[in-house]
């Protein structure tokens, strides 16, 4: 293939994995998925009850590679059976695919507050009828857009894997990414706003969540508006240069001219992971020496 | 997570031993009555494998549950990936050698792994939970059976010359990995705290099941042996039925349904 279409095809799919990793991280943040959960499920526990969208589908990567999988299973079939256009077809898939990723996400969040009758949570249905929507409109953006690359894959740069595996494979990475890099921006910054910055969360402070919003009580749609200044775009810039850097290096140097452009391409890799990881290195020295070690005050008891 | 299981045997209204005959037998009369049907009379008869999906999801809901119930929280997701991961590989290995006895090759050696993974599981690793052997033998039988049945809805035939073009060449296989996976570990998963009940959660179980029977109706349309619209239409049925029930339970088990309202007060909680 012409190299400079390789490289149109690659920045496309960087796009569209920038996109793909911001919506991802915002419905994990709607529902207060993976890991703010447990600390949601804490506090009725802990006398907080709230009024926070809560669902636990398995963490994301499985619930993302699980609505990725179904759409990309629906768009192979769609253009395969029906010979709908690629367009169409994704768009079909990760319709079906959100919606359906709704039913996960209203029985966990219903279900997990009926089991938790003895500490007085209630279950408000205008937080179901709400969130519910939003959670499947960020899905369908997530799914689309994983679609997008996987089709790119498969079709433009010939990758051997079908559609379904590939949406699967990326559904995964994509999850593991929000989890990781925008997580915490929900998880150790909006849920504990009330403690210091890098005090980290004290055990003795578990299930204790900022409850009350900017302006009556908060709900999951105002995190993911919090997350969406930060956390959300982190984790797209995140997953946009996992899905560019991991294809750049064999674009670049394409395996398939020759040996040498093979090993060009590995040396390229591991010059691209040395240099994130010192960049990592420099940034994380310099938050420390900039705003200090957390220095815990001694007259300053924590009581649970 | 903080919350798990209540740390003991799991209770409720139907004996788990009835769950297990009940996933066994109607998985493999499911995917066996399928085959015979779809090759003596037609395609539309490939939704009784999605039947017998169903049971076998709910039976690997049910011993997710019971072995869940001794305190895993965040390994509830692990065990039902788990489940159909060993599932998996014993599927494709029965369905592999079998021909007509692929679906009980593959049952049978999903138990024998699913038995060994326990027995390092409590002795080798000392995880200490009483049923682990049992459960663990149950759940990763569960997974294959899931797996067969699902591919025999889409494909109408567990014969893996046919399974092999139609439901892994195409990468479907991948779905039904997660959706497998997830039909198991989410019913559980969704209702867990201290005052889950065994019919909540299967009803989820069921609703679960369904959705992914719905999706397998939706493959067959690719493939010449199944049909998919009498697949889809039972699936949907099921589906409103399934999720109709767990929400009467959720009314009935939850503190308070409220349309919308303010956070309980201090005097509400004590």
């Amino acid at each position: 293939m012409d190299p400079l279409l390789g490289m149109g095809v690659l920045a496309l799919m960087g796009a569209a994995a920038t996109i793909a990793g911001a919506t991802e991280d915002l419905e994990s943040d709607v529902g207060s998925q993976s890991n703010p959960n447990s600390q949601v499920q804490l506090a009725p526990q802990m006398m907080h009850p709230h009024r926070i969208y809560n669902k636990a589908i398995s963490g994301e990567p499985p619930s993302n590679a699980l609505m990725c999988a179904i759409g990309g299973t629906i768009a192979s079939v769609m253009m395969s059976a029906y010979g709908l256009s690629v367009v169409f077809a994704i768009t079909f898939g990760a319709a079906i695919a959100a919606v359906i990723h709704g039913t996960y996400a209203a029985s966990s969040f219903m279900g997990r507050v009926s089991s938790q009758k003895r500490f007085k949570q209630p279950l408000y249905l205008d937080i179901v009828r709400s969130h519910t929507p939003v959670i499947i409109g960020y899905a369908f953006l997530t799914t689309f857009f994983i679609l997008v690359i996987s089709y790119l894959m498969s079709s433009v740069l010939n990758h051997p894997f079908p559609l379904p595996l590939l949406a699967f494979i990326w559904g995964i990475t994509v999850g593991a990414i929000g989890s990781s890099t925008g997580d915490v921006h929900y998880g150790a910054e909006r849920e504990y706003q009330n403690v210091e910055f890098g005090s980290g969360i004290n055990a003795a402070n578990s299930g204790d969540i900022v409850r009350h919003g900017e302006s009556g009580l908060r709900n999951g749609i105002d995190n993911a508006w919090f997350c969406s200044k930060f956390g959300g775009p982190v984790t797209g810039i995140a997953f946009g240069m996992t899905v560019f850097l991991s294809g750049w290096v064999t674009t670049v140097f394409n395996p398939g001219e020759s040996i040498t452009m093979g090993w060009l391409s590995v040396i390229a890799g591991l010059l691209i992971v040395a240099i994130l990881i010192i960049g990592n290195r420099i940034i994380e020295t310099w938050a420390r020496s900039t705003y200090g070690p957390y220095q815990e005050e001694e007259s300053e008891e924590v009581t649970a | 997570m903080s919350a798990g299981g209540s740390g003991g045997p799991a209770t409720g209204g139907i004996d788990h031993n009835k769950i297990i005959i009940f996933g066994i037998i109607g998985a493999l009369v499911g995917i066996y009555a399928a085959y015979f049907l779809v090759n003596a009379i037609g395609s539309a008869f490939s939704f009784i494998a999605g039947l017998g999906a169903i049971c076998s999801i709910v039976w690997g809901a049910s011993a997710v549950r019971r072995v869940s119930n001794y305190g895993l929280g965040t390994g509830v997701p692990s065990i039902g990936m788990l489940a159909i991961g060993t599932g998996m590989v014993a599927s494709l290995f029965g369905m592999a050698v079998g021909s007509i006895a692929g679906p009980i090759i593959s049952f049978v050696t999903a138990c024998i792994i699913g038995l060994v993974i326990g027995i390092l599981a409590n002795r080798i690793i000392g995880m200490g939970i009483p049923i682990m052997e049992q459960s663990m033998t149950e759940i990763a039988g569960a997974g294959s059976l899931t797996i067969v049945a699902l591919s025999t809805t889409m494909s109408g035939t567990f014969m893996i010359e046919t399974i092999l073009p139609n439901v892994i060449g195409t990468g479907y296989i991948a779905m039904i990995f997660i959706i497998g996976a997830l039909s198991i570990l989410h019913p559980f998963n969704a209702n867990l705290g201290p005052d889950e009940h065994q019919d909540r959660t299967l009803s989820t179980g069921f609703e679960k099941g369904a959705i992914a029977v719905i999706i397998a109706g939706i493959v067959a349309t690719t493939t010449a042996g199944a049909a998919s619209i009498p697949t889809i239409l039972v699936g949907a049925f099921i589906w409103y039925t399934a999720f109709s029930k767990f929400y009467e339970y959720i009314k009935r088990d939850a503190h308070k349904v409220v349309g919308t309202g303010v956070l309980p007060t201090e005097e509400e909680l004590e």
